[in-house]
């Protein structure tokens, strides 16, 4: 029993020093095709956000049915059908092309439901008053309604772009030689699970860890909504001060 | 002094399927009238001010703002003319909303919150912007919270800033969204007090309001509005004491169950006189 232990335990170092290089080409190819996604899916995800608020209703049909397909099928089906199907329509591409276009569209229809519940969450009469007072649509969106959806936006953002990034790894299915599709290479060279699997956990881990810290950092920057941190200052605390004195 | 009227109303309809909120409405409001509206719940006047500054666009009839059409124009011939999105925008900036909630920007401090349409929509350089808005926040005496935001500052305070964001941008008519509903009867006084200041300095204003004491003692002419039709038109005293329609003397009647102490003070043209 206790040599069982022992033999489980373990772990074959050399695994890991033979083939490092492998890893960090995947993890490399790993942090690319989520940067790409994130940007991309974010641009999909406010252009998608702002046609469906327009509320003209072809548009929304087009959006929803979308938004209803990437929410509603499973992101390996999803990137089967994109890599096997776009060939039927005469596309051939590159497996790492289908693969990076199936994990924007995917993060993008989250992220597209993310802002439009952001916006649709502020007072109608933020909006209302920024165009009565005679700004254009497109400043009114700037000046009043984007920095209010910022702060709020950023913690579904960041689970979701966690998730996206772990997804990732299916994309191995389909032989884009990210850090799964590398780990699986040399786990068929080397027959060394655990140990290929357990450097996979531990830089997956270290991957979304390091995005989260860097929310976590940007939100404790700009503060979770407006006021709250400026009433933290110095200079808003001044003006507590005079809260009833000035009104005379 | 400007001539003609600073806001002109022609014909307003706003159906909301088949309720008419708004039916066949005419409304001119002189330069330097304060006008209160009144009237019961759901008779219309929020939405009237809606129309009027084309947050809810009326399904027909025409809005004038100071000799300029808003939204849809009646040319001399005949012909309505739709005017464009940045005509409507334009146009806007004549006509100051102060909405019943304020929706300050919350985000922005009390100078951006007055600066930034007026940097955006009149193109006034950031130094003249900072300028007019200091000029302002002194004159309804909260010059010291400029650089505080809304969220920080007290609901009289907050009720200054919406009046002065909407003032900045010079408009012909300022218009309020019951200002005093949702505030607590000692800044009730208040508000009424900065009106009155306002009314004073020859701002043109049109007031819906509950605080009937403001449409007798502040306002220069009281309408009475219900279901979408403006019942009564005055002088504040006559039309709350002489009114012939039955339906506005019910209203007033009720106020003056409610509230003999008001009534004491409203005197009887006759005697006014």
């Amino acid at each position: 029993m206790h040599r069982s232990v022992v033999k489980i335990m373990a772990l074959d170092p050399t695994v890991i020093l033979n083939y490092w290089p492998l890893l960090v080409d995947g993890a490399v190819l790993t942090l690319r095709l989520a940067a790409i996604a994130f940007v991309g899916g974010m641009l999909i995800g406010a252009i998608c956000a702002t046609l469906s608020l327009l509320n003209y209703w072809p548009v929304r049909m087009v959006i929803l049915v979308y938004l209803a397909l990437m929410r509603g099928i499973p992101f390996i089906v999803i990137v089967f059908l994109i890599h096997f199907g776009l060939p039927s329509f005469g596309i051939r591409t590159q497996a790492l092309v289908t693969g990076t276009v199936a994990l924007t569209l995917y993060a993008g229809a989250y992220y597209a439901e993310i802002i439009r519940a952001a916006v649709l969450a502020l007072p109608r009469g933020q909006w209302e008053s920024a165009r009565v007072i005679g700004m254009p649509p497109i400043a009114a969106a700037r000046h009043v309604i984007i920095p209010q959806i910022i702060s709020p936006s950023v913690p579904p953002i960041v689970n979701c772009t966690m998730t996206m990034i772990k997804e990732s790894s299916i994309l191995s299915a389909i032989t884009v030689a990210e850090l799964t599709y590398q780990g699986l290479v040399i786990q068929g060279n080397t027959f060394a699970p655990f140990e290929v699997f357990i450097s996979l956990a531990l830089i997956y881990w270290a991957i979304t860890i390091a995005f989260s810290l860097l929310a976590w950092a940007y939100e404790r920057r700009f503060g979770t909504a407006s006021g709250r941190t400026s009433r933290m200052s110095p200079i808003a605390a001044r003006y507590l001060d005079i809260d009833g004195k000035s009104g005379r | 002094m400007k001539t003609g009227p600073a806001l002109r109303a022609t014909r307003l309809i706003r159906r909301f399927g088949e309720l008419k909120a708004i039916d066949e409405l005419y409304l001119e409001i002189p330069y330097g009238q304060v006008v209160s509206l009144v009237g019961p719940s759901g008779c219309g006047k929020s939405t009237l001010l809606r129309c009027l500054t084309h947050l809810d666009p009326p399904d027909e009839g025409f809005i004038e703002v100071g000799g300029e059409s808003l939204g849809r124009a009646l040319l001399p011939n005949g012909i309505v003319k739709h005017n464009s999105r940045r005509h409507t925008d334009r146009v806007r900036r004549k006509i100051g909303l102060v909405f019943q909630s304020l929706n300050l920007w919350p985000h922005l401090s009390v100078m951006d919150n007055i600066c930034t349409a007026q940097c955006i929509a009149l193109g006034r350089s950031r130094d003249a912007a900072r300028a007019h808005a200091l000029e302002l926040l002194d004159r309804l005496r909260i010059g010291a919270i400029a650089d505080a935001y809304p969220g920080q500052i007290s609901g009289g305070q907050q009720q200054r800033v919406a009046i002065a964001r909407a003032m900045a941008m010079n408009p012909e008519i300022l218009l309020f969204d019951e200002p005093t509903s949702a505030l607590d009867p000692e800044l009730v006084g208040e508000v009424l007090r900065l009106l009155k200041e306002l009314a004073s300095s020859g701002m043109t204003m049109l007031v819906v309001t509950h605080e009937l004491a403001f449409a007798r003692d502040v306002a220069d002419r009281l309408l009475f509005m219900d279901r979408g039709i403006i019942l009564a038109d005055g002088a504040p005293q006559d039309v709350i004491t002489q009114t012939a329609d039955r339906r506005v003397r019910d209203f007033f009647d009720k106020v003056t169950a409610f509230h003999p102490k008001f009534m004491a003070g409203t005197k009887p043209k006759e005697e006014h006189s």
